[in-house]
């Protein structure tokens, strides 16, 4: 079982590696492609516009929800993090205790709040920009099915939850 | 607690220690413990039939149903 933690620790920690540094590109690239065409728009923007209004608001709208969704991007890795205290919980021989039980549950609220934002951050973007938001395909986009696996979280927990009163009685059994 | 272990009056009826009954069933004296005390939640069959054994006795000498 030691070996299979260690072989499992070590791939989630290069998908955590992978996952960080392809987020960091994606916002090298947002900064130095996107923003710097928006710090030059707003240099030649009228000024005496008022903010609310004016297409100012809605290009700042699109980079907050675009800073919104890399936000999320980088939650959802620190809820696969916990993967990683998982394990070390499991190579300790703790397997049903409460600190993964804690630790299910997080990841299943990480995993449901990230694809629940996510889709109102992609509608609103979507609004935006004048794009048509089809709700339905956006649900049926790759990233909905983090949905029934944080679900699947909960799942476990509670199935952990169980385990745990199991082992307790069964270590006051003489 | 409904069901009350009279182990401590078995062992001094024997003149027995603990000690000795835990090596002698093959429990370690922590188990042996957490049973006289009351906190254990269930007793195997062969733990009490080991008991039976150690200290001459029947399952009704160690175990007393007390209402609540």
């Amino acid at each position: 079982m030691k070996d299979n933690t260690t072989i499992l620790t070590v791939i989630t920690y290069g998908l955590l590696l992978g996952a960080v540094s392809v987020l960091l590109n994606d916002m090298r690239e947002f900064d130095f492609n996107q923003f710097e065409k928006f710090q030059n728009w707003a240099k030649t923007a009228n000024k005496s516009e008022n903010w609310f209004t004016s297409k100012n608001a809605i290009e700042w709208s699109y980079y907050a929800i675009s800073a919104g969704l890399f936000f999320w991007r980088g939650y959802l890795i620190y809820g696969f993090s916990y993967f990683l205290s998982i394990l070390k919980e499991i190579e300790a021989g703790n397997y049903f205790s409460d600190k993964n039980i804690k630790y299910f549950n997080k990841i299943g609220n990480i995993f449901i709040w990230y694809t629940l934002n996510v889709l109102i951050l992609r509608f609103l973007l979507a609004l935006i920009g004048n794009a048509t938001f089809d709700f339905f395909d956006e649900l049926k986009s790759e990233f909905t099915f983090l949905i029934p696996v944080g679900l699947a979280f909960f799942i476990l927990a509670e199935i952990f939850k169980r385990g745990k009163e199991v082992e307790e009685d069964n270590e006051l059994t003489i | 607690m409904a069901i009350k272990v009279n182990l401590d009056v078995m062992l001094v009826r024997r003149g027995m220690k603990s000690k000795e009954l835990a090596e002698i069933i093959s429990i370690t004296t922590a188990n042996l413990s957490i049973l006289k005390s009351g906190k254990a939640k269930a007793i195997r069959f062969s733990t009490l039939e080991a008991i039976c054994k150690a200290l001459d006795c029947q399952p009704s000498d160690v175990l007393e149903y007390i209402e609540d």
